[in-house]
C-alpha cells in the first residue's frame, strides 16, 4: 500500500485573545510535534477528548488553517509551499465532512446548491441540467430521492443532513476526506446507517479517511488505525486490533476502560483518573499526561517521553509503555 | 413489593392547538420505588425530557397541556399550587436539568448557589449551611473544597460544574432525583468520574434516581430497570438483565443489535431502516410500524396495549405478543 497524506513534525499554536496572562497573550499550543502517514484507501481515526486538537490536526492536514511549524505532503507533494494556485487544485482531491453539515451554511440555499458548491468552484459542471442531473445521481448514491434537491436544509432529520454532507464531500472524487464527528450528533439507530453508508463509499471510491471521534467504540468498527491524542500529542498510533487488545499507554487503557459498556452481566474493573485535563495554555513540563497518571515517575516530569516503535507500526509516547492487556474483567467478550 | 415512591398515570403532553393536537407524550404510565435506579433510554425528541419536566409541572402551560396523574406520596402534583409545589421541588425530588452548564448562574459563586438551596427548605444557620455545603462539595467528589466555595461557575471545567448541579440536587437528601443527560456532556474520562460519584451518592443517600439518557452502556453501569421510549411512547419496561438478554420489542431489538461495542467485530452494522417520525405524524397504531421488520396489518389501527413478560418486563407490541420473532 502506498503512502497518501505524511505529516512531518506538524504544530500549531493559537493566540488566543480572549485569555491575557498579564501582558502577554495566552498561546494555546493545539497540535504539538505530530508525526504519521495515512495510506491510500485506510481509514485512520483520531480519539481523544474534547479541546487535545483533533479538529486543529483535521484542518492542518487540509490546510484550511496554516501549521507553526511541519509539513503536510499529499502523494509526495509538500502543501506547506504550494502557491494559493496550487493548493486550490490539490483541494478538489481532499474534502471534509463535519458533525453538523448545515451549522455553517446558510438556511436559505437549498440541498441543490449546497451538494453543487464544490462542483460550481472547480468548474465541474457544465449547465442547469447537468448540475441537476449531478446532485441527483448523488442523492441516490447517499440513499435520498432525488426530489429532496430543491428543499432547504431545516427540512431535514439529523440524519438526513450527514448524507447530504456526505454527498457534497464525495462530489468532486475526492481521494481524501477528513470526516470530523460524522456521527456525534446523530441517535444510535441513525449512527449505524451512517456508518455503513460511508463504508460503501470508501469501499466503491477509494478514498481515504481521517475519522476523527472520541466514541471508542465508533472507532472500532471504522478505523484500520488509530491515534490516540492527549493535549495536543499522539501518545500512541498503531493498528487497530493491536491498540484495543493491548494498548500500551496508560491514557489509551484508561480511555478504553472508561467506556460505559452496554452489557449489565458484566462488572466491569474501570480505571477511573483523577483530575481533569489540564489547560492547553498550560500543557505541564515533561509528559503531558503525568498528573492524571497512575503510574507516573519523577523522569515524567523532567523528560518528554519521545514515540517509540514497540512493534512493527506501532508507536507508543511514555517512559513506562508496556503492554496493558485488558483483562476480562475489564472487557468483557 | 414496596409502594411506589412516584407513579406516573397515562400522562399525555400535548403542544399545537385544541383541534390540531401535537402529542409528545402518549399515555405515559410507570412507577418508581423508593431506591430504585431507573434508565430512561430513546433517540433525541423521544419525551424523555418532557416526561421528567411535568413530574414537577416544569412544563410551560401553555403552550404544552399536560394531564394525567403523578402520584408521589399519596399526592398528585399534578394538582398542586405553585407554592405546595415548592416544597417538593429541590427538597424530595433533586432535578438536574438537560443543559447542566447553562443551569449555573455566572454571578454567584458555588457556594452561594448550593447554599441557596439548603436555605430554602430548612432553618439552619448560616454556619451549619456553611458547613453542609462543604460536606456536600465533598461528597461530589470536588477537590480541595474549602478554596472552591467561593469560586464563580467559569473558573471551572465541565466535569467540575456538573459535580456542582450534582451538589445543588442532592443538596436537602431528595428521595428522588430526576437526572436529564447528566453526563452527555462530559469526555468519557470524566463521565467515568461522575459516574462513579453518583454510585456512592446512591449507597450512601439511598435516593431513587431516575436517569435519562441515549447510551445504553451508561444505564447498564447504572441501573436496575430501564424504559424505552420512542415517539412519546413507552415501548419496554424492564429489569436491564432481561431488557439486554431478551428484548421484547422490535425497536429495542434493532437497537440492542446495532448498538456498537468495543468487543464486537461486526463486518458491517445492523441498521434499523428510516428515520424518526417527527412528533404528530404518526396518529394511529404503533409509532414505530414504518420502521418495524416484522409489522402486520394491526399494528396500523390500534396502539398495542403493554403486555407482560415475567414478573419484570412489559412490552407493547403485537407482534410479539402473538409470538412473531
Ligand atoms: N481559532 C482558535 N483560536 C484559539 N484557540 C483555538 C482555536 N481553535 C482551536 N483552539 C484551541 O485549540 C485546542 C484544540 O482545539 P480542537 O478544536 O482542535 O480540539 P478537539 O480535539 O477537536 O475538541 P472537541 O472534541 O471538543 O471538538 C483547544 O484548546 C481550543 O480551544
Ligand atoms: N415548545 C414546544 N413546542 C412544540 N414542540 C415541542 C416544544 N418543546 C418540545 N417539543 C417537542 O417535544 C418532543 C419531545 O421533546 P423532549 O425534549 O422531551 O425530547 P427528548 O427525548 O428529551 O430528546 P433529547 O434526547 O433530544 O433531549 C420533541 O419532538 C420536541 O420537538
Ligand atoms: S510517560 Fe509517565 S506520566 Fe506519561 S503516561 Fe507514561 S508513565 Fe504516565
Ligand atoms: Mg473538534
Ligand atoms: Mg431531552
Amino acid at each position: 500500500m502506498s503512502v497518501l497524506i505524511e505529516a512531518k513534525n506538524l504544530g500549531k499554536t493559537f493566540v488566543d485573545n480572549s485569555i491575557r496572562l498579564g501582558p502577554k497573550r495566552a498561546e494555546v499550543r493545539a497540535v504539538d510535534n505530530v508525526s504519521f502517514q495515512i495510506m491510500k484507501g485506510e481509514t485512520l481515526a483520531v480519539v481523544g477528548e474534547s479541546g487535545c486538537g483533533k479538529s486543529t490536526l483535521g484542518r492542518l492536514l487540509l490546510r484550511l488553517i496554516e501549521a507553526t511549524e511541519g509539513h503536510v505532503s499529499m502523494d509526495g507533494k509538500d502543501l506547506t509551499n504550494l502557491s494559493r494556485q496550487e493548493m486550490r487544485q490539490m483541494r478538489k482531491n481532499m474534502q471534509m465532512v463535519f458533525q453538523d453539515p448545515f451549522g455553517s451554511l446558510s438556511p436559505r440555499r437549498t440541498v441543490a446548491q449546497i451538494i453543487s458548491e464544490p462542483m460550481d468552484s472547480f468548474g465541474m459542471i457544465r449547465d442547469k441540467s447537468h448540475r441537476r442531473e449531478r446532485v441527483a445521481e448523488l442523492l441516490e448514491l447517499v440513499g435520498l430521492p432525488a426530489i429532496y434537491m430543491d428543499r432547504k436544509p431545516r427540512q431535514f432529520s439529523g440524519g438526513q443532513r450527514q448524507r447530504i454532507g456526505i454527498a457534497r464531500a464525495i462530489s468532486v472524487h475526492p481521494s481524501f476526506i477528513v470526516a470530523d464527528e460524522p456521527v456525534s450528533a446523530l441517535d444510535v439507530s441513525i449512527q449505524a446507517q451512517i456508518i455503513n453508508l460511508m463504508q460503501d463509499l470508501q469501499e466503491s471510491e477509494g478514498f481515504s479517511i481521517l475519522f476523527i471521534s472520541h466514541d471508542l467504540a465508533v472507532v472500532r468498527h471504522v478505523a484500520d488505525r488509530v491515534a490516540v491524542m492527549y493535549l495536543g500529542r499522539i501518545v500512541e498510533i498503531g493498528p487497530k486490533d493491536q491498540i484495543y487488545a493491548a494498548p500500551h499507554h496508560p491514557y489509551t487503557e484508561a480511555l478504553l476502560s472508561a467506556a460505559p459498556h452496554p452489557d449489565p452481566t458484566k462488572e466491569i474493573e474501570r480505571i477511573v483518573l483523577q483530575g481533569d485535563v489540564p489547560s492547553p495554555t498550560d500543557i505541564p513540563s515533561g509528559c503531558a499526561f503525568r498528573m492524571r497518571c497512575p503510574i507516573a515517575k519523577d523522569i515524567c516530569s523532567s523528560d518528554n517521553p519521545k514515540s517509540v516503535e514497540i512493534m512493527p507500526g506501532h508507536q507508543v509516547a511514555c517512559h513506562f509503555a508496556a503492554p496493558h492487556p485488558i483483562t476480562n474483567a475489564q472487557r468483557p467478550t | 413489593m414496596s409502594k411506589p415512591l412516584l407513579e406516573i398515570r397515562d400522562l399525555n403532553v400535548s403542544f399545537g392547538t385544541k383541534d390540531k393536537p401535537l402529542c409528545v407524550v402518549n399515555d405515559v404510565s410507570f412507577s418508581i420505588n423508593p431506591g430504585e435506579a431507573i434508565g430512561v433510554v430513546g433517540e433525541s425528541g423521544s419525551g424523555k425530557s418532557m416526561t421528567a419536566l411535568s413530574i414537577l409541572q416544569l412544563v410551560p402551560t401553555p403552550p404544552a397541556r399536560v394531564t394525567g396523574q403523578v402520584y408521589f406520596d399519596g399526592k398528585d402534583l399534578l394538582q398542586l399550587s405553585n407554592s405546595e409545589l415548592t416544597s417538593i421541588r429541590g427538597k424530595e425530588i433533586g432535578f438536574i436539568f438537560q443543559e447542566p452548564m447553562s443551569s449555573l448562574n455566572p454571578v454567584m459563586t458555588i457556594g452561594d448557589q448550593i447554599d441557596e438551596a439548603i436555605m430554602l427548605h430548612t432553618d439552619l444557620s448560616a454556619d451549619a449551611r456553611r458547613v453542609k455545603v462543604l460536606e456536600l462539595l465533598r461528597l461530589v467528589g470536588m477537590p480541595d473544597p474549602e478554596t472552591r466555595i467561593d469560586v464563580y461557575p467559569d473558573q471551572f471545567s465541565g466535569g467540575m460544574r456538573q459535580r456542582v448541579v450534582i451538589a445543588i440536587a442532592m443538596a436537602c437528601n431528595p428521595k428522588l432525583l430526576i437526572a436529564d443527560e447528566p453526563t452527555t456532556a462530559l469526555d468519557v474520562t470524566i463521565q467515568a468520574q461522575v459516574l462513579d460519584m453518583m454510585l456512592d451518592i446512591r449507597k450512601q443517600y439511598n435516593s431513587a434516581i431516575m436517569l435519562i439518557t441515549h447510551d445504553l452502556g451508561v444505564v447498564a453501569e447504572f441501573c436496575e430497570r430501564v424504559i424505552v421510549m420512542y415517539a412519546g411512547h413507552i415501548l419496554e419496561d424492564a429489569d436491564i438483565n432481561s431488557l439486554f438478554a431478551s428484548p421484547k420489542h422490535p425497536y429495542t431489538q434493532g437497537l440492542l443489535k446495532s448498538v456498537l461495542t468495543l468487543t464486537e467485530k461486526q463486518h458491517r452494522l445492523y441498521q434499523i431502516q428510516g428515520s424518526v417520525p417527527p412528533p404528530g405524524t404518526i396518529k394511529e397504531g404503533c409509532p414505530f410500524r414504518p420502521r418495524c421488520p416484522v409489522r402486520m396489518d394491526r399494528c396500523a389501527v390500534e396502539m398495542p396495549p403493554m403486555k407482560s413478560y415475567g414478573p419484570t418486563h412489559v412490552a407493547a407490541c403485537w407482534a410479539t405478543a402473538e409470538g412473531v420473532e
